[in-house]
């Protein structure tokens, strides 16, 4: 199916997806550990009684969670759509390109630097997987062009690299904190923090609607650069800008959940098949969808095996490897 | 005005025998009354605040060795939730239970209303003492890295949980029988133990730990003392060239290995201890820090310094 990219259309589909996550969100604000009746859903939900339970479970548990895995979901959707039409490779993926371990690196020296993980990490992040884009983009140029494989193999190779790099910094780390750090790097929502989140939304709602600003030039460089050059896109401008954001978008979401794999591959191939690949409609059905994505994961994650919980990165993974193989089949036949 | 003035005096009067009962009743009550009125702010043994209500009735422990011990403090009436892992005493496994260490339910938590929560610096995450406060759960943290410091916390539990004379009475039960495993193995030889926390690949207690302590005062030497780590992975050449005299390892449900298997197996089959089957499998009580870790303590004694039989009779005395 491919959706007209009007102002109209976008708009109507921004609204359907909205509604869909809506619902979604509200069913997962119903799911959860404790079981509670729909009226004490309710009334917990609008919190007429600050001090009950279903209040403090629904307002203070709950919703913090779902908020941010959608606000993750969002920003890991929206950045491997970026990725994968400036590397003009459908297999880009922060997770894949090692830029998500680049940011839990960048994290974890934060803590090792500052004691907690809260404070300096997001900026850390965000630093680590700035560099490990443009470190992943030289390697992959051959001969002024991106070599689609050898982009994704200096990707895997990165990821893994870092990763006994973040292996070697937690050596140095005393066993208490590297419980709560095995944890957050396989991905968790289950930490949120008042602070995170009043972060967290501006600075992802701005950074997506900032990358939809250059929406058309994307679709144009989907043709290769000296064909967008030809079309008068100044292509380094936006490629700096789109790579910043795609980093700031990943960095975020990385400091505050751990590196969630997948989600940023299979979500805009999902949108791909749903609107077509125009970047005015993919753009924000990535960015509904992996909101969507996520809630739903996050959801499974905290119940499946309740009382205790899953990192969703597993969930995300299980849901994600399967789709990524048969895409790479898909691109190799 | 007046009238109603000296009647009520002279009811006073007439009624004081009554009256000074009575009050004396309500002095307990009403201490009793002002005392959980005012929540007392504690530095715990990780260093944080806690806002810890006075009486705590509603408790939600977050570690076996925690469970453990409010059940010998005669406390497992007021556990209203604990982990999957809190399997001692069995009733402790019928308590519901608010899910693993490391990421418990945070709603499960809510849902039991606790009015403290105990946890442990050494099992939990610093993260689940941080969400809780902020949903305005105090969690009172404990840490042990010794012995000693595994009775002085079961000590401050009492005093936090108003059970001190029973803490008090346990821990001095609990040093008598420490102090008696000491005596015993004074002035004996101290063979060179390796302590296996998992052995592919080859993990041990570092000398900071309990077990190490454990282990210290039943009269052996760890081959691990100059390391730092809490729990240091040691490399097999390692361990071999240390030598050691006796190997333990802890038993569990998921983990009971056999003398038979090291005996085959490549580079452990080398060990000295090995060849003189000399490999001991301990209670896994000796992984935590609650009052069963002296049971444990006493076992290793016995494995290291297997009394003689002319040894007194008391000195061996377990429980």
């Amino acid at each position: 199916m491919i959706i007209a990219p009007t102002r109209r259309n976008v708009l109507m589909l921004i609204l359907a997806l909205s509604v869909v996550l809506v619902i979604v969100a509200g069913g997962a604000l119903a799911i959860g550990g404790v079981h509670l009746p729909f009226g004490e859903l309710w009334s917990g939900l609008l919190g007429s009684d600050p001090h009950s339970e279903a209040t403090i479970i629904v307002r203070e548990i709950r919703l913090p969670r779902i908020i941010l895995a959608a606000l993750v979901g969002a920003a890991l959707a929206v950045s491997g759509t970026v990725l994968q039409a400036l590397l003009r490779n459908p297999l880009a993926d922060p997770y894949v390109l090692g830029i998500s371990s680049g940011a839990a690196l960048g994290a974890i020296v934060a803590l090792y630097i500052g004691g907690r993980l809260a404070a300096a990490s997001p900026l850390m992040a965000f630093g680590g997987a700035l560099a490990t884009i443009a470190w992943v983009y030289l390697l992959g140029r051959r001969g002024g062009r991106l070599a689609s494989y050898t982009l994704l193999l200096a990707g895997v190779i990165t990821a893994s690299f870092l990763s006994a790099i973040i292996l070697f910094v937690l050596t140095l780390l005393s066993t208490r904190d590297i419980r709560g750090i095995a944890f957050w790097l396989m991905g968790d929502l289950s930490v949120v923090t008042d602070v995170q989140l009043r972060i967290l939304v501006p600075v992802i709602v701005i950074s997506i609607g900032a990358i939809y600003f250059f929406a058309k030039d994307l679709n144009i460089l989907l043709l290769g650069e000296q064909e967008a050059a030809h079309l008068g896109v100044n292509v380094a401008r936006v490629e700096t800008a789109t790579f910043l954001l795609a980093s700031l978008l990943t960095g975020m979401a990385v400091s505050v959940s751990g590196a969630i794999g997948y989600l940023g591959l299979i979500v805009p191939h999902l949108g791909r098949m749903l609107v077509g690949s125009d970047h005015r409609t993919l753009l924000p059905t990535a960015a509904l969808g992996g909101a969507i994505f996520l809630v739903i994961s996050d959801t499974i994650a905290r119940t499946i095996v309740s009382p205790a919980e899953l990192p969703v990165g597993a969930v995300t993974a299980v849901a994600g490897a399967p789709v990524f193989i048969y895409l790479l089949r898909r691109a190799a036949g | 005005m007046n009238k109603r003035f000296r009647t009520v005096t002279e009811g006073k009067r007439s009624s004081i025998h009554r009256n000074s009962l009575f009050v004396l009743f309500l002095i307990p009550l009403l201490i009793i009354f002002a005392a959980a009125g005012s929540p007392r702010i504690i530095t715990d043994q990780t260093g944080r605040q806690v806002n810890v209500p006075d009486h705590p009735q509603r408790l939600i422990s977050l570690a076996p060795s925690i469970t453990e011990t409010l059940y010998a403090l005669g406390l497992g009436d007021r556990i209203v939730g604990d982990t999957t892992y809190c399997d001692y005493p069995p009733q402790a496994r019928l308590k519901p239970h608010v899910g693993a260490l490391l990421n418990p339910s945070l709603e499960k938590i809510v849902a039991l209303k606790p009015d403290l929560v105990l946890g442990t610096a050494d099992s939990n995450r610093i993260e689940t003492a941080d969400q809780l406060e902020r949903l305005g759960i105090p969690l009172y943290g404990l840490r042990a890295h010794s012995v000693q410091d595994t009775l002085s916390s079961i000590e401050d539990l009492g005093r936090v949980l108003g059970q001190e004379a029973r803490a008090r009475q346990l821990v001095t039960s609990l040093n008598h029988r420490v102090e008696a495993v000491q005596g015993r193995v004074a002035n004996l030889p101290r063979p060179k133990v390796l302590f296996v926390v998992w052995y592919q690949p080859l993990i041990t207690a570092g000398p900071h730990s309990f077990i190490a302590d454990a282990i210290r005062i039943a009269g052996g030497d760890s081959i691990a003392d100059d390391l730092t780590a809490d729990w240091p992975r040691l490399s097999l050449e390692e361990a071999l060239h240390r030598d050691p005299d006796i190997i333990l390892f802890s038993k569990s449900d998921s983990f009971a290995p056999a003398l038979d298997e090291f005996q085959n197996l490549p580079g452990w089959k080398e060990f000295r201890a090995v060849k003189n089957h000399r490999l001991y499998v301990v209670s896994d009580t000796i992984n935590r820090p609650s009052p069963r870790l002296i049971d444990a303590l006493e076992e290793v004694a016995h494995i290291l310094h297997p009394s003689p039989p002319a040894a007194a009779p008391g000195s061996e005395a377990r429980r």
